[in-house]
């Protein structure tokens, strides 16, 4: 029973991804899109979360190893005879291999997590501002890198001819991956250690708590997912390095601290409200019928009002829409 | 050797570079100043640069003289100041870090996006003062007179700010305030007046960098000042943040070396400046996390 | 000169009631001691009066309700709180500090003859008046912490512990020129750790323990330990 009731934190979250899917599945073949959008940021911003959520330090850098994840796993699937074409810079033991679309997920994982460790290894003795600043160079540093390194990817230009495979039932099963991954590691020893840090850093440095080595592990976990997240974007949508880069860095910390930086729930209805409120913005810009109303937004609104509504959230409700707590559906 | 002779250092770059130093400095002032007496820093400093950038362009557009132009600069800016210090700096007083940092994010992001709504990502032209750009001969050099001009207000700008803070009663309420707000306030000192002088000063000083900046980049977009933001950030970062002289140094070094990383890399190597720069940030991080400044190991405040 | 009186103060830290149902007055002209154990309320009460602390109840100056008000507003009222550590500002000059504690003097003109009057009562403080605060010892810090909330001619003065640290010979110095600020009229409320000292110095002592007054001694009973220790453990 003592299990049961520990399962319970991993309910709601699977709940919302899982129903998310599914109602994916009941609309129309231009409007799944966004759900599948919506679940590809789920699992960003959980991944985001694994290290945030748990050790209180803010990172601007992990959507590198989203872009990491990306470009690996793109890179990868281009089809062989349209790789020369389109990366025609490419470095040879990256143009000659092809690999299939698991493979480059799982790929795409593992490089995301291996950038993660190599960037952890000095960067996690670093705690607020500095890491913040540190951890911003890490985006800067791999955004410059990846725009113009053509013998990695297609530097300047976009990703094209990637198999789009992450559809609705690939972007759920991914997030649902991370979010497994996520709680497993919050419930873990290692995940419990890491927020007593956050708590109380000097009480768990008295304890003998290695901050260090319990950031670092938490950073690697999280880079790996990242990578994930990374995979599954790019066999999405045509993904450039602007893409992963300011605004995608931007939207994902709000979609955390909106819905509760400090809870594996926030963060998935963080990224979920964000992403409904947002695809139904983009579809009122369209001027489209959504659920019976039909309203006509100039561009441009959408980002606008985006961001006034998250800006408000945060001043009205600083602990995020879910005040940083698990769900809990039954008390122990 | 022969990487030292493709490097091209000669009295323009290094003019140029200290300019650019100059300007980072002000911006630095301006976000040291705030986070001193709020323990906030500012993302969306670089916005209210953007904002004067555009009333300077709407102004020019508008075929205002040069010195209204300047007026509605600097008002647009104080009053999205103060609206910004109303609206959203002090509901988050007090709240933990990490949500001022991704709020103050958020009112960037915001005002990004009105002006990309507003002005289109083209962008307008500011054309005000771009006689400024016109070199000047000093024994066989030449140097624009942006240059001369920017370093000069830069260090009237610090001479009057260091004689506010120094001699004036209000000036030591907001050093004091910076330093142990609460005593201070037990003291009598008015928060509110403290703070708004705070936010006024950096205000006032973020439009003499978007006067500035327009002289040399007329071109004003939704982006402009992004990422020189960004970077001075880095600068008051790596100075020192909860010190002012520092804070200040550290925004013009990192201001100085970026004019000189750019002026002076090889042109098929200056696209990677934004690397060499943040690398370099990071290692400077690493060794004095509190800021090369910092007394032994400075506490982490934030 | 007004007068500090404080009725059915209720001090609450989220889950800790740190001071309960407190009442007491503090006239102009007289010391009034507030005593006992760790964390029994007594620094609660001082930062309640300030307006830091979260509190329900009557805290009146001359009548007047100060509850609510902000702390720059309840210092330029006239109450003025020498801090639990002194609270200097190290890097400011002895002068700095002094000039700061100037904010919250009511009535324009005659800063003057208030700074002229704390040099007075701390002759060390105006020596040094040109260099750094840190550099000052332990003992010269607390004088110019007092002088610092003197300067704004308060009616009421709050002290948070001011012997703490302090050498014999100091903590004579500090509680001579307490008396002298009684005499000029100010009323003061001293809150303390050493027991005997405070209870011999003021006119009134308040016994403090669990946030609850226990019990209020004289200058009688400075010497009597057996009530002062039933009490702080009551």
């Amino acid at each position: 029973m003592r299990r049961l009731v520990g399962l319970q934190e991993l309910v709601g979250p699977a709940v919302l991804v899982v129903a998310t899917a599914l109602v994916g599945t009941l609309v129309s073949i231009s409007t799944q899109g966004y759900f599948t959008d919506a679940l590809v940021k789920v699992a960003i911003v959980v991944a985001l979360y694994v290290f945030v959520g748990n050790s209180g330090v803010l990172s601007f850098g992990h959507i590198s190893f989203v872009a990491v994840g990306a470009w690996t796993a793109g890179v990868l699937t281009v089809p062989g005879d349209v790789k020369p074409a389109i990366m025609p810079n490419l470095a040879h033991v990256l143009r000659d291999r092809t690999t299939g679309n698991l493979t480059s997920l799982a790929l795409a994982a593992v490089v995301g997590g291996i950038c993660a460790l190599v960037v952890a290894l000095p960067l996690m003795r670093l705690s607020g501002l500095a890491a913040g600043i540190a951890t911003f160079g890490v985006l800067e540093i791999t955004h410059n890198l990846l725009r113009y390194e053509e013998r990695i990817g297609p530097g300047l230009n976009a990703f094209s001819s990637v198999p789009e495979t992450t559809g609705l039932r690939q972007a759920a099963l991914g997030a649902l991956v991370v979010v497994g991954v996520a709680f497993a590691y919050g419930r873990s020893r290692f995940g419990r250690l890491l927020r007593a840090t956050r708590e109380d850093p000097a009480a768990a440095r008295a304890v003998g708590v290695s901050i260090y080595r319990q950031r670092l592990i938490a950073f690697g976990i999280s880079g790996l997912l990242a990578g994930l997240a990374g995979g599954l974007y790019v066999h999405l949508l045509p993904v450039n390095t602007e893409s992963v880069y300011l605004d995608l860095t931007f939207i994902t910390l709000a979609m955390l601290v909106v819905g509760g930086a400090t809870s594996l729930w926030g963060a998935v209805v963080g990224a979920l409200a964000v992403s409904a409120l947002d695809s139904y913005l983009a579809v009122a810009e369209n001027g489209s019928s959504f659920f019976g109303a039909h309203i006509d937004l100039p561009a441009g609104t959408r980002v606008v009002i985006v961001g006034a509504l998250m800006a408000v959230v945060l001043i009205l409700r600083p602990n995020g829409l879910t005040g940083g707590r698990e769900l809990r559906l039954w008390k122990r | 050797m022969t990487m030292l002779a493709i490097w091209n250092i000669d009295w323009q770059v290094l003019a140029d570079a200290t300019a650019l130093g100059a300007v980072y400095a002000l911006m630095a002032v301006g976000i040291g100043l705030v986070f001193g007496v709020l323990r906030l820093v500012n993302f969306a400093y670089g916005q209210l640069v953007m904002a004067g950038a555009f009333a300077l362009a709407l102004a020019s557009q508008w075929g205002w003289p040069q010195w209204a132009g300047i007026v509605l600069c600097f008002a647009v800016v104080l009053v999205l100041s103060m609206l910004m210090d109303r609206l959203v700096f002090r509901p988050l007083r007090g709240h933990s870090p990490a949500v001022m940092l991704v709020a103050t994010f958020a009112v960037a992001f915001l005002l990004q996006s009105i002006a990309l709504l507003w002005f289109g990502p083209l962008g307008k032209i500011a054309t005000s003062l771009a006689y400024l750009n016109r070199p000047v001969t000093i024994s066989h050099v030449d140097i624009r007179k942006i240059t001369i001009v920017a370093v000069l207000v830069a260090v009237l700008c610090l001479v009057a700010l260091a004689l506010l803070l120094e001699r004036t009663t209000v000036g030591l309420h907001m050093r004091a305030s910076s330093m142990d707000f609460q005593t201070a306030r037990m003291l009598g000192v008015r928060a509110n007046r403290v703070i708004g002088m705070a936010v006024l000063v950096s205000g006032a000083l973020a439009a003499v960098v978007a006067i500035m900046l327009t002289v040399q980049t007329p071109l004003v977009t939704p982006d402009f000042a992004l990422r020189d933001t960004i970077i001075v950030l880095a600068g008051v970062v790596l100075g020192g943040m909860n010190r002012p002289i520092p804070a200040t140094l550290g925004g013009f070094a990192i201001g100085f070396a970026s004019g000189l990383l750019g002026g002076a890399l090889p042109t098929n190597q200056s696209q990677y400046l934004p690397t060499f720069l943040f690398a370099a940030v990071i290692l400077v991080l690493l060794v004095r996390p509190g800021g090369v400044f910092a007394r032994g190991n400075a506490v982490e405040r934030v | 000169m007004n007068g500090l009186v404080v009725r059915h103060l209720d001090v609450r830290y989220g889950g800790v009631h740190a001071v309960r149902d407190l009442s007491f007055e503090v006239a102009p002209g007289e010391i009034v001691g507030l005593i006992g154990a760790n964390g029994a309320g007594k620094s609660s009460t001082l930062h309640a009066i300030m307006g830091v602390a979260p509190a329900t109840g009557e805290v009146l100056l001359g009548g007047r309700s100060l509850r609510g008000r902000r702390p720059e507003d309840v210092a330029r009222d006239g109450i003025a709180l020498v801090p639990e550590g002194r609270r200097i500002f190290a890097e400011l000059t002895v002068e700095e500090n002094l000039r700061l504690g100037l904010a919250a003097r009511r009535g324009r003109g005659g800063a003057g003859a208030a700074l002229r009057g704390v040099y007075e009562l701390f002759p060390v403080v105006e020596e040094f008046r040109r260099r750094q605060a840190g550099a000052l010892s332990g003992g010269q810090q607390q004088q110019l912490a007092i002088a610092r909330a003197l300067v704004a001619e308060p009616d009421i003065l709050l002290l948070d512990e001011p012997s703490l640290g302090l050498a014999p010979t100091v903590v004579d110095v500090v509680f001579a020129a307490l008396a002298a600020i009684r005499d000029r009229g100010i009323g003061v409320l001293l809150v303390e750790q050493r027991a005997q000292r405070t209870v011999a110095a003021s006119n009134r002592c308040h016994v403090l323990a669990n946030g609850e007054l226990r019990v209020t001694l004289g200058p009688e009973n400075a010497d009597d330990t057996e009530t002062m220790v039933a009490a702080y453990f009551s």
